[in-house]
């Protein structure tokens, strides 16, 4: 099975994000791109950070390099496009600034190593990604950088692969132990279409009972407010709803402050909004925290580097096996065999 | 002058005479102090390339670990003449640019809010930025009309720097983070970013981050909108930050 064949025709944005840097993203890139080109399927690529460039700005190890064929839309900034050995037509100049120039989007007329450096922030990315549809593209795939997820955010990007390898940690039931915790946070359950309906451009922070009524809470956000949540729950409450982002002391101070936390569950808009290790959360867990999202992020693979530029690397065959026994509702890839 | 004899395409260390390659280098091995450990101190810097490595000092730590110092020689040249080190390019105003820009463009105080965070507890490169007195001749933010500057001082959870932004309704966030070897702090750097973009701030807000090993070519990858190396002061910083609030149509 190829990664393109999960993707292709299913989606139309798809984001690779990493657990870290050297997760082997790029790499994963790089073979949907060979696997799109044999199968004649015209690209569009961009990136939160910056790919192709040749020695990565932290660690001086090579990186691999990105080859765009004719005709794919690729989003840039102005400072990549000299130092690409493809020729580009640059179709537009956006408003969209980045510490390297500002967003340019262009056409590849003659294929080449490109530099690609994309919007600095999602609501840009979005709107980036829509307009290379638009000019032709008929997949867009968005390299994450070092460990940022925010782009898998499905209001932004439609399906994502998880980048994971030997870098994130020497042993490797560590490596596993945080894959596993991330992919359950980008998997978390949906609710129910009816609350979603009843919730839909929701801004606030509010409390819903049985019979769907929303409560707003007059605070701007969850963060130092784990106690004022509490306080607003009592025994009809069902349901939290924090559009925003969900830390380890906000539920800390949910879970210390009222009993009937038990009996709610905690609705975010989608797993990039959770910010809780893997400890915390089967602690959390265990005392019957039960949250759930919006959209559940759709991750159609999983993708393995064996190999740490930190000088270890992980059997390979072991590697794969031991990850896919405990991701069994997912393909697993090794990118580096 | 010794200088003439210098070949700039092929410069290698000096120690007593020129072109002798003599170089001395330092670390610390997590096993004990004894012949062994200095024998492997030894050939690590051979496997490190240099020739004739001697161990001139060595030092028990304690807790079974060994303090090196080896001299050798080294095999390696640099075409000095070849290299080019990009320099950031800022069209800074001083002080009183900033202050009549912010007047004339932005017709409102803005809130800039900075902070060492995670572990981080150097305080050296924020302080230089924020505080009144500034550094090297060039005043901090505090010292600016039309900027309201909090330092939240060191090691200041990201949690806590958002929820101050989101209460102050923040102009601008600026980072200071030590980027060590092993990049332990990227982690911090990135967490901000994403708890900014979930808590839907992102867009809002002017995102700088300063540190001896940041660059712009860093905060892109990081997703900042600027990265600030040694070298630059609080009116470069100012200078960023209003000039973009005001591209970005964040006035």
């Amino acid at each position: 099975m190829e990664l393109i064949g999960l993707i292709h025709q299913k989606y139309k944005i798809v984001s690779i994000i990493g657990m870290a840097k050297n997760a082997g993203k790029t790499v994963a890139l790089n073979r949907i791109i060979e696997d799109a080109y044999d199968r004649d399927i015209n690209l569009g690529i961009t990136s939160t950070g910056r790919d192709g460039e040749r020695t990565d700005v932290l660690t001086n190890t090579e990186k691999p390099a990105i080859y765009a064929s004719d005709g794919n839309i690729i989003a840039t900034t102005t400072g990549s496009i000299d130092r690409s050995d493809a020729t580009i037509e640059i179709i537009e100049i956006t408003k969209y600034r980045s510490p390297m120039g500002n967003i340019v989007l262009g056409r590849v007329i003659d294929g080449g190593y490109i530099e690609i450096a994309g919007p600095q922030t999602i609501k840009e990315m979005k709107d980036i990604s829509d307009r290379i549809l638009e000019l032709g593209a008929e997949l867009v795939l968005v390299d994450g950088s070092l460990n940022r997820i925010a782009v898998a955010d499905p209001t932004i990007t439609e399906g994502a692969v998880l980048a994971t390898g030997a870098v994130l940690s020497r042993s490797m039931d560590r490596v596993i132990e945080e894959t596993l915790h991330k992919k359950t946070l980008l998997g978390l359950p949906e609710i129910e279409e009816n609350l979603k309906e009843k919730l839909d451009g929701t801004k606030d922070i509010c409390i819903i009972d049985e019979s769907y009524n929303i409560n707003k809470l007059d605070i701007k956000t969850s963060l130092n407010s784990g106690k004022i949540i509490a306080d607003n729950i009592d025994e009809t409450s069902k349901y939290i709803f924090i559009p925003g982002s969900l830390v380890t002391k906000t539920l800390k101070d949910i879970t210390e402050s009222s009993k009937l936390y038990k009996d709610v569950t905690i609705v975010v808009p989608d797993g990039t909004k959770v910010f809780i290790g893997p400890k915390d959360w089967l602690k959390f867990m265990k005392r019957g925290v039960k949250v759930k999202v919006i959209n559940t992020i759709n991750v159609v693979a999983i993708t393995l580097n064996p190999y740490s530029p930190l000088g270890y690397y992980f059997n390979p065959e072991d590697f794969r096996e031991k990850m896919s026994s405990y991701i069994k509702d997912l393909p697993v890839f090794d990118v580096m065999m | 002058m010794a200088v003439e004899k210098v070949d700039l395409t092929r410069v290698k260390p000096y120690g007593d005479t020129l072109n002798d390659g003599m170089m001395q280098t330092s670390f610390t091995l997590p096993i004990p102090y004894n012949d062994e450990s200095k024998e492997a101190a030894r050939l690590l810097a051979k496997k490190m390339g240099l020739e004739d490595p001697e161990v001139v000092h060595y030092a028990d730590l304690g807790v079974g670990y060994t303090f090196f110092v080896v001299y050798g020689k080294c095999q390696h040249t640099i075409d000095y003449t070849k290299i080019e080190v990009p320099k950031v390019e800022v069209d800074s105003m001083d002080k009183y640019g900033v202050e009549d820009y912010i007047k004339e463009n932005i017709k409102r105080d803005i809130t800039i809010i900075g902070a060492c965070t995670g572990t981080d507890a150097h305080t050296v490169g924020i302080d230089a930025i924020m505080n009144m007195k500034g550094f090297d001749g060039h005043y901090g933010l505090e010292r600016y009309k039309g900027i309201e500057a909090i330092n939240m001082g060191s090691q200041v959870p990201n949690e806590e720097l958002v929820a101050k932004a989101i209460e102050l309704d923040a102009d601008a966030i600026l980072v200071s983070q030590i980027v060590t070897q092993k990049n332990v702090h990227i982690p911090n750097l990135t967490e901000l970013v994403e708890l900014l973009e979930a808590e839907g701030l992102r867009d809002k807000i002017v995102l700088v981050c300063g540190g001896p090993r940041l660059s712009h070519e860093l905060a892109k990858e990081l997703g900042y909108d600027a990265g600030f190396g040694t070298g630059s002061f609080a009116n470069d910083v100012a200078s960023f930050i209003v000039t973009e609030i005001v591209e970005r149509d964040l006035v």
